[in-house]
C-alpha cells in the first residue's frame, strides 16, 4: 500500500492489539535514513509515541474526518 | 518490547473489577428482600438504595479503575502512585455506597451525612489525581476531549448528589425531584454516557474490528452534551420548564445518535465471530435506545411519566439494560487482556503467553451472559408484575452477577498460575543459559 506522503504504509485500521505496534517497529526497522512511514489508525497510539519518543522519532499526527488517524513517523 | 510497557500495576484495576459485581449482587439481594414494595416507585428507600448500589459500587468503581489502566493508553498520561488511588478510591467507594444505600434504607441522617462526606473526599481525591495529570494535555483526540468533559461531569454529579443527600437527611427545603432529575442527567448522560462515548471511540473499533467513528461527531457529541446539560441546571435555577425539557430532550437524542451510530459501525465489523462482548454491548445499544426513547417522549409529553411504570422501566432499560453490559463486555475483554500482557511481559519474550481465552474462555463469558439477559428481561418483567416477579428478578439478578465475579476471579486465578509457570521456565531458562 502507498500513499501521498510516502510509499511507506502499515495501516492497521483492522489490526488487533499488539499488531499495529509490531508492524510499525518492523518497518521502522526496514526503513532508511531520512525516509519516513505512515501509520494509519482508528485511535491515537499513545504508548508507541512514547516509544518513538523514547528512540529519537518525530511524527506528526493527522485525524482525518472518517475517523483515522496518520501517523507520520521519520526514520 | 511491548505497547503497553508503561501500564500501572495489575493490582490498580483489578480490585475494582472485582469488588463491582459484588455490589451487584448486594443490589439483587436486597431487590428480593424489600420484594414487590421496591417497585412501587423509583423515590421508595430500597429503589434508591438498589440504584446507588449499582451506579456507585458497580459502574463508577469500574469507571475509575479503568481509567486508572486506561489513562496511559488512551490520553499518555500516569497517574503518580497509582496503587494508592486505586486503594483510596475503592475503599471510599466501597464505604461511601454501602453508607449511602443504609442511609436511604434507614432514613438515619448521619449515615447519609457520612455517606456523602466519603463519597466527596474519594472522588476528590480521583479528580485532584487525574486533573493534575491531565490538565497539561493537550486535547489532540475526541477521546481525550471526552475524557476532561466526563470529569467535569463527575464534580456536577457528585456535588448534586451531596445536595441532595444533606437535603434529604436534615431536611431543607429543596426541590429533589427535580434535582435528582438533574442529578441523574449529570450522571448518566455527563459522566457515563460521555466516558463511555470516549472510550468506545477506542476500544470499539480496537475489540471489534469496526470502522472508526467520523471524526466531527465524535468531537461534538461530549459539546453537546454538556450544553444540553447546562442548559438543564440554567433552566432549573431560573425555573424555566419548558428549557429544562429542551436540555433533557438534546441529551436523550444525542444519547440515542450516538448509540445508533455504533450498532452502524458494529454491523461493519471485520470480526466474523461475535462474542461475549459484541453481544453485550448490542443488548447495551438497543436497551438504551430504548430507554432514550421513553426519555424523549416525556421530554416531549412529560404527562407520560405518570403511566404506571414508565419511569421505572426507563431507569431498568437504561442502567441495568445499557449501561451494565457496556461495562460488563468491557470487562470481559479488558481482564483477559490485561492478563495476556502482564504474562508477556513477565515472559520477557523468552517465554510466550497463553492464548487470552484460555484466561476466560467464550463458553464461559457466554453462559453468564444468557443468565444476566433473563435477569434484565424478568427485572423489567417485574415492574409490571412486581407481586409474583420482584423477588425472582432480584435473585436472577444476584445469581448473573455473582457468576460475573465468579468468572473474572477465576480469570484471576488462571493469570496467577500461569505467571508461576512463566516465571519458572524463565528462571529454568536463564539457569541453563
Amino acid at each position: 500500500m502507498s500513499h501521498a506522503k510516502t510509499p511507506h504504509v502499515v495501516d492497521a485500521r483492522y489490526m488487533e492489539p499488539p499488531g499495529p505496534f509490531v508492524a510499525t517497529m518492523e518497518m521502522l526497522d526496514t526503513l532508511k535514513a531520512g525516509e519516513k512511514m505512515l501509520l494509519l489508525l482508528f485511535r491515537e497510539p499513545h504508548p508507541l509515541y512514547k516509544v518513538l519518543r523514547q528512540n529519537g522519532h518525530d511524527y506528526e499526527t493527522e485525524l482525518l474526518p472518517d475517523g483515522t488517524f496518520e501517523i507520520l513517523i521519520s526514520r | 518490547m511491548l505497547a503497553f510497557e508503561n501500564a500501572p500495576p495489575f493490582a490498580a484495576p483489578l480490585r475494582f473489577f472485582l469488588t463491582a459485581p459484588l455490589f451487584a449482587v448486594l443490589a439483587g439481594l436486597l431487590v428480593a428482600f424489600e420484594g414487590p414494595d421496591i417497585f412501587a416507585s423509583r423515590w421508595t428507600p430500597g429503589a434508591l438504595a438498589a440504584t446507588h448500589l449499582i451506579t456507585i459500587g458497580f459502574m463508577l468503581q469500574v469507571m475509575l479503575g479503568a481509567l486508572i489502566q486506561i489513562l496511559p493508553v488512551v490520553a499518555g498520561v500516569n497517574l503518580k502512585r497509582p496503587l494508592a488511588v486505586a486503594r483510596g478510591v475503592n475503599v471510599g467507594l466501597s464505604a461511601g455506597a454501602l453508607l449511602l444505600a443504609a442511609g436511604f434504607l434507614s432514613g438515619i441522617p448521619v449515615l447519609l451525612g457520612s455517606a456523602a462526606l466519603i463519597l466527596a473526599l474519594t472522588v476528590l481525591l480521583f479528580l485532584a489525581a487525574t486533573v493534575l495529570a491531565l490538565i497539561v494535555v493537550p486535547t489532540t483526540s475526541p477521546t481525550i476531549r471526552g475524557i476532561k468533559f466526563a470529569l467535569f461531569s463527575l464534580a456536577g454529579v457528585v456535588g448534586l448528589g451531596i445536595v441532595l443527600a444533606l437535603g434529604l437527611a436534615y431536611g431543607w427545603a429543596l426541590p429533589l425531584m427535580a434535582l435528582a432529575d438533574l442529578h441523574a442527567g449529570w450522571g448518566l448522560g455527563g459522566w457515563a454516557g460521555v466516558l463511555l462515548a470516549a472510550m468506545a471511540y477506542v476500544v470499539v473499533p480496537m475489540f471489534q474490528l469496526t470502522p472508526g467513528y467520523p471524526a466531527r461527531s465524535s468531537w461534538w457529541f461530549p459539546v453537546f452534551m454538556l450544553l444540553m446539560l447546562l442548559l438543564w441546571s440554567v433552566a432549573l435555577l431560573a425555573d424555566w420548564p419548558l428549557l429544562a425539557r429542551f436540555g433533557q430532550l438534546g441529551a436523550a437524542l444525542a444519547g440515542i445518535a450516538f448509540a445508533g451510530l455504533t450498532l452502524r459501525l458494529q454491523g461493519k465489523r471485520r470480526r466474523a465471530r461475535p462474542d461475549a462482548t459484541y453481544r453485550y454491548w448490542q443488548l447495551g445499544l438497543t436497551n438504551s435506545i430504548f430507554a432514550l426513547f421513553l426519555l424523549s417522549t416525556v421530554a416531549v409529553w412529560p404527562v407520560a411519566a405518570d403511566i404506571d411504570g414508565w419511569t421505572l422501566a426507563f431507569g431498568v432499560l437504561l442502567v441495568a439494560g445499557g449501561f451494565l453490559p457496556f461495562i460488563t463486555g468491557m470487562l470481559y475483554k479488558i481482564v483477559p487482556f490485561l492478563s495476556w500482557m502482564h504474562l508477556q511481559n513477565s515472559g520477557q519474550a523468552k517465554v510466550p503467553a497463553p492464548a487470552m481465552n484460555k484466561i476466560l474462555s467464550e463458553a464461559e463469558m457466554h453462559r453468564q451472559m444468557l443468565a444476566y439477559a433473563a435477569a434484565l428481561a424478568l427485572l423489567l418483567a417485574a415492574i409490571f408484575f412486581p407481586a409474583w416477579l420482584a423477588r425472582p428478578a432480584g435473585l436472577a439478578f444476584a445469581v448473573a452477577n455473582g457468576w460475573l465475579w465468579w468468572n473474572l476471579a477465576w480469570a484471576i486465578r488462571r493469570y496467577r498460575e500461569y505467571l508461576a509457570e512463566i516465571e519458572a521456565a524463565l528462571a529454568a531458562k536463564l539457569a541453563t543459559s
